[in-house]
């Protein structure tokens, strides 16, 4: 049964990846520019060099071909020069993505400590005061355009009071080695002198960004824990539990929460794309090297390779987390592993 | 309002009256949808109501402050920016574009979602099955990127973004049509009316569509806020409308240099934007719960 599962969800995958590779493939005909410079990233070819790049990329044979070509430089790591700085596109997203990860990831975690309690919170205490508040205000949260809301709190904190910097991961003053490319572990892992001292820097540049970029998500998290919580609470079989004698705690946490959370989980993969989106913006206003500003960079540079290159690891990460998340939701619900 | 019922009288009215009065009830919603016609009436009648030309330069009064503050004037409310443009006047124009797109991108989605959405939920076996197969990797891809990859094709600007931000609207719209539809079609009165002998598209028009349009307006209320938000985006990132459109992103993005001088130039289309998706938000969350109401009833 869940083998059968398995095997279906691996088909899925790679018929995904397969249009995903398509559609990157196709990329380099369909930009503006020479097929040959699109795809191979150099900006000035040689007379002499041409032939061999032509046969190199495959360009003389059929598309089947020439596609079969560009799926075998994919998995062997050759994706192309960048326009603007003429190095490979791999290594340079090697060097920029862990930054989106991490703050994607704290924003994801501070979603979840913030959005799951106060959602289970406003749906049991539905009619009180505080419970109304927190309603109230997560649609107003869940209504502001992020990069207005990022610009009021750098006017705020950063230009007003002063307390927290605008931009970037870490002070330029602080020699961080790159070893797993996340700041903070990166600043642990490390043998300096002044980590403490960094590891405070480091938190109060992320503080900002990480805030702003978990707005919408803890919103939607609070929204949805509400929803489905209410929705469970009528259920009869919270009142089953409640005749049988068990205290509103225990309702609560062994037949409320665990049916209540079920939808949440999936609910993560299915706003991940919508999370990159504003990771990507978020990265723009506080000058955070990540992939986003990269990929915004790229296309102000037209640069072709790169936006394709991006393209693919980004689609390829939502997929991952989209599977992820849809595969725990049925590990832990025998209901959807049935069906 | 009658405190008490006398005699015993059945309530038989149309389901949208109905709605309507589950609706009314919801204070905030009410608001919500008088802030919403508010947006609308702008949208549509802007360029007749506003005060001066919104791209007219006038040299002689750059920066003007607001007219609360001493240095403001009444005759400019809201002050003008750093090329001396009304901004009162380009903040109503920008309605037309953030809002007026925001909508015809939303209707645009919602018909050829209808269109896809009834395929597949009227198709059984291998065809819905390669549908949902597709409309996974359409989901997969945030709605920023399927941007800058069509403007990389096709260059920046307003209308080319229109497209991105439809296509990422669509599969959503695809996946809750065909479930809609879906639900739909197990009901007893699809199946009485197939044994009527009624044909796919009877069912589809008078069994389906007339059930699953509250749910369809529900659902477009949720894409709008989405599209005005990515709108703005866009025109902030300079990936959409550009430079002398008053799209209230842009004009943000333009206001930028100014932060210290005239904050209030950022601070008003921000609160535009905002205002606009909350009114939808409003009413979207107002129809569902009157919806919900409803049904219980």
């Amino acid at each position: 049964m869940m083998l059968h599962y398995f095997l279906r969800r691996a088909f899925l995958i790679g018929f995904v990846f397969v249009a995903l590779t398509v559609l990157a493939f196709s990329l380099s005909y369909l930009f503006p520019g020479d097929v040959l410079t699109n795809i191979s990233g150099l900006s000035s070819i040689q007379p002499e060099q041409q032939q061999n790049l032509i046969q190199y990329y495959a360009l003389d044979q059929s598309l089947l071909q020439q596609y079969i070509a560009y799926v075998n430089r994919i998995l062997d790591g050759e994706w192309g020069l960048s326009f603007s700085s003429q190095q490979p596109v791999l290594s340079e997203i090697i060097a920029v993505f862990p930054a989106t990860l991490e703050l994607a990831s704290y924003a994801l975690i501070l979603s979840f400590v913030l959005g799951i309690p106060l959602g289970l919170f406003a749906a049991v205490k539905a009619d009180s005061v505080f419970g109304k508040l927190i309603s109230t205000v997560t649609l107003i949260a869940y209504s502001i355009p992020i990069f207005w809301w990022a610009l009021l709190l750098i006017m705020l904190f950063s230009l007003t009071l002063g307390v927290l910097p605008t931009a970037g991961r870490i002070n330029v003053l602080f020699d961080i080695p790159t070893t797993t490319g996340f700041m903070l572990p990166d600043i642990w892992l490390s043998d300096i002198a002044y980590k403490a001292e960094a590891t405070q820097d480091a938190l109060r540049h992320l503080l900002l960004p990480a805030v702003v970029l978990a707005t919408y998500p803890t919103t939607v998290m609070i929204r949805f824990t509400r929803d489905s919580m209410l929705a469970v609470l009528e259920q009869s079989y919270i009142k089953t539990a409640r005749a049988k004698g068990l205290s509103r705690a225990q309702v609560l946490y062994h037949h409320g929460l665990r049916n209540a959370l079920l939808p949440v989980i999936r609910q993560i993969g299915l706003q991940f794309s919508t999370l990159i989106t504003l990771a990507m913006i978020t990265e723009v206003i506080f000058s955070w090297p990540g992939i986003g500003q990269w990929l915004l960079d790229s296309i102000y540079q037209r640069n072709y390779p790169a936006i394709q290159g991006g393209l693919l690891v980004v689609s390829c990460l939502v997929i991952v987390v989209n599977m992820l998340t849809e595969i725990l939701h049925t590990l832990f619900n025998p209901l959807a592993r049935k069906a | 309002m009658k405190k008490f019922r006398l005699y015993f009288e059945e309530q038989n009215r149309g389901p949208l009256t109905q709605l309507w009065q589950q609706f009314q009830r919801q204070h905030a919603a009410v608001l919500g949808l008088v802030m919403f016609s508010f947006f609308l009436l702008l949208t549509i009648f802007a360029p007749l109501l506003t005060p001066h030309n919104p791209y007219l330069q006038n040299p002689d009064l750059l920066l003007l402050a607001p007219s609360w503050s001493d240095q403001g004037l009444v005759q400019y409310p809201f002050g003008t920016d750093d090329l001396g443009r009304d901004l009162m006047s380009r903040l109503m124009k920008g309605a037309t574009y953030t809002f007026g797109i925001a909508l015809v991108t939303v209707i645009g989605s919602l018909l050829m979602g209808l269109a896809l959405g009834a395929m597949a939920g009227m198709s059984k076996g291998v065809k819905s099955s390669i549908f949902n197969h597709v409309l996974d990797l359409a989901l997969t891809i945030p709605s920023l990127l399927l941007a800058i990859i069509i403007v990389a094709v096709l260059g920046p600007g307003l209308w080319n973004t229109t497209w991105a931000i439809m296509l990422a609207l669509l599969p959503q719209f695809v996946h809750g049509i065909r479930n809609a539809i879906q639900d739909t079609l197990k009901q007893d009165y699809v199946a009485a009316y197939r044994l009527d002998g009624a044909s796919n598209w009877q069912v589809l028009r008078y069994a389906v569509l007339p059930n699953i349009w509250e749910h369809l307006t529900v659902m477009a209320t949720m894409a709008l806020s989405t599209a005005i938000l990515d709108i703005a985006a866009l025109g902030f990132l300079g990936l959409g409308a550009q430079a002398p459109t008053s799209e209230w992103g842009v004009m943000i993005a333009d206001a930028l240099d100014l932060i210290y001088l005239a904050p209030w130039a950022i601070a008003l289309p921000g609160i535009l934007v905002f205002a606009s998706v909350l009114s939808v938000n409003l009413v979207g969350d107002g129809l569902r719960t009157a919806m919900k109401k409803r049904r219980e009833n």
